[in-house]
């Protein structure tokens, strides 16, 4: 680096450093009765017991949302025209619609009034189940096309090459296929997934007892200001984090590996 | 190697790439394809490997009728041997990998026969070094060498090369080249198509002649190639061995 380059990359930096100071004294100045954690720390358990919800909403809807992916992309690839049409109706009304309405109409319209009494009746929270059935079904969505995208991308030799050492049609998707699509797709799928994280904010709507929800709850019990939403954020960041993380590792474990 | 052919026809769209093919071999074990390109030697090479199904006619391959159910042909594709020009191994396996996986999950060795297997393979053809190399860190020569290698692991009955050269420089070549024709000697059964007109005559004991999806000719090399009996032949020939 040049000494120029490197006055300017300073000068740059402190620039930016002080003008983000000055704008967090603006908003923190206009603050009425300035800081006051002792609330936030009042309502830790709901709030934690709220993260663990989300926690486990995303790991449910992760899990749910691979399969359904996976399922709509070998849909899409079915020698039944059929077949395809159906997962491909499905796929484009579900991404051309808001997730807000799909969690709305999905809840009160279809699912509720079918399995709200069975899941009561074994003690199941309805709100939960039901909302990671409908947040599966919108990142399958999108996954089952970034699978598609994957596996397409393959080149044809290697379909050929797979099925002139003698596997069948399972053997080459698991043994050739899926191996090399998943170094190409590892990227789209993660950032899929934090998506997912933020999304499972949504299913507050329906009233599921989530992170974003019981935040939410607290603020308005006690009038509570700009405190309860920096444990969100932090909360949820520190959810994503990991998976940008550990992304971006395999990603490049992959690289050197071809 | 006995092999009949009558009638053979496979179109892609209009486009016919096989017209009405004919062909019968008695003896021999290697059969090389030879034509123009797009006379169809591909397309009867992927036909004859049970990688296509005809729109018509009929292969028997000693005594036995071609399957035309998806399972027969796998069964079929799992007892011979084929490669391709290039690309044919799996880049996200190492060299050996790539022969022990077929031979544990196709052909039902355990891990240990598979290994045992491959190694012995790679061994005979001087490959063993590269054993735990993946293929973007071989050379074409060596691809196309442990490609083979993979081929024969499973002691096909026949195996089926696709112009296994036409995709590698000179120095390549003549090592696949060998590699083949010490195959060949060793009482391999091959079917394979290639524009080494040179190699072709070492190596065959029967040659077909392709053109416009039909065999124009066919016989033993050495009187082929002296004495073509089509006007069709003759010319190709005599354009091909121009500048040899
Ligand atoms: N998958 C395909 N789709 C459409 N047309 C095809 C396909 N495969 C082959 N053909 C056509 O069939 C004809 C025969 O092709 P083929 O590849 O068998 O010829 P070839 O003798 O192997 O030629 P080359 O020496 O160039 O490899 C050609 O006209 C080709 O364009
Ligand atoms: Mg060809």
């Amino acid at each position: 680096m040049t000494a120029s380059r490197r006055n300017w990359n300073l000068i740059a930096g402190l620039a930016i450093v002080l003008s983000f100071a000055a704008f967090c004294f603006l908003i923190f100045s206009g603050l009425r009765g300035g800081w006051n954690w002792q609330g936030p720390w009042e309502a830790r358990e709901l709030l934690f017991k709220g993260w663990k919800t989300t926690l486990w909403i995303s790991l449910s809807a992760l899990v749910g949302s691979l399969l359904v992916g996976l399922l709509l992309m070998l849909g899409q690839r079915s020698p039944l025209v059929v077949v395809r049409w159906t997962c491909r109706l499905f796929l484009e009304f579900v991404r051309e619609t808001p997730l807000v309405v799909q969690l709305l109409v999905g809840y009160f319209l279809i699912f509720a009034p079918l399995l709200s009494r069975p899941l009561d009746n074994i003690g199941w929270d309805e709100k939960l189940i039901i909302g990671i059935i409908l947040l599966s079904l919108f990142e399958g969505a999108y996954l089952g096309e970034i699978f598609r995208g994957g596996v397409e991308s393959i080149p044809r030799t290697q379909w050929e090459s797979a099925r002139a050492v003698g596997f069948n049609r399972v053997q080459v998707y698991r043994y050739v296929i899926f191996p090399q699509a998943l170094r190409r797709v590892l990227p789209a799928v993660a950032g899929q997934f934090v998506s997912l994280i933020k999304d499972s904010s949504l299913l507050s709507v329906i009233g599921a007892p989530e992170f974003f929800y019981q935040s939410r709850v607290y603020v308005s019990k006690s009038y509570a200001g700009l405190e309860a939403y920096i444990p969100l954020a932090l909360g949820y960041l520190i959810l994503t984090a990991p998976i940008a993380i550990l992304s971006h590792r395999l990603e490049r474990r992959f690289r050197d590996e071809t | 190697m006995r092999l009949e052919i009558t009638g053979l026809t496979k179109r892609y769209g209009k486009q016919a790439a096989l017209n009405d093919l004919n062909l019968t071999i008695h003896e021999g074990g290697v059969l090389v394809l030879i034509g123009p390109s797009g006379g169809g030697k591909s397309t009867l090479l992927r036909v004859i490997g049970g990688l296509e199904t005809p729109d018509s006619g009929t292969v028997t391959l000693h005594g036995e009728r071609l399957p035309v159910t998806e399972s027969g042909l796998l069964a079929y594709r799992r007892a011979n041997g084929f490669l391709f020009q290039q690309f044919n191994l799996f880049p996200h396996l190492d060299a050996l990998r790539n022969l022990t996986l077929p031979l544990e999950t196709v052909h039902g060795q355990t891990p240990e026969q598979a290994k045992a297997t491959a190694e012995e393979a790679l061994e005979r053809f001087g490959l063993l070094a590269h054993a735990h190399k993946r293929p973007a860190e071989l050379s074409g020569g060596q691809q196309q060498r442990v490609g083979i290698a993979r081929a024969v692991a499973s002691k096909p009955r026949v195996l089926f090369l696709d112009e296994p050269t036409s995709a590698l420089d000179p120095e390549m070549t003549a090592e696949v080249l060998e590699l083949v024709q010490e195959l060949a000697e060793g009482g391999q059964r091959i079917v394979l198509s290639t524009h080494e007109m040179g190699f072709a005559r070492a190596v065959a004991d029967q040659v077909a002649f392709l053109a416009e999806g039909k065999v124009i000719e066919s016989g033993p090399p050495r009187e082929w190639f002296e004495n073509p009996a089509s006007e069709h032949a003759r010319r190709f020939l005599s354009k091909v061995l121009r500048y040899l």
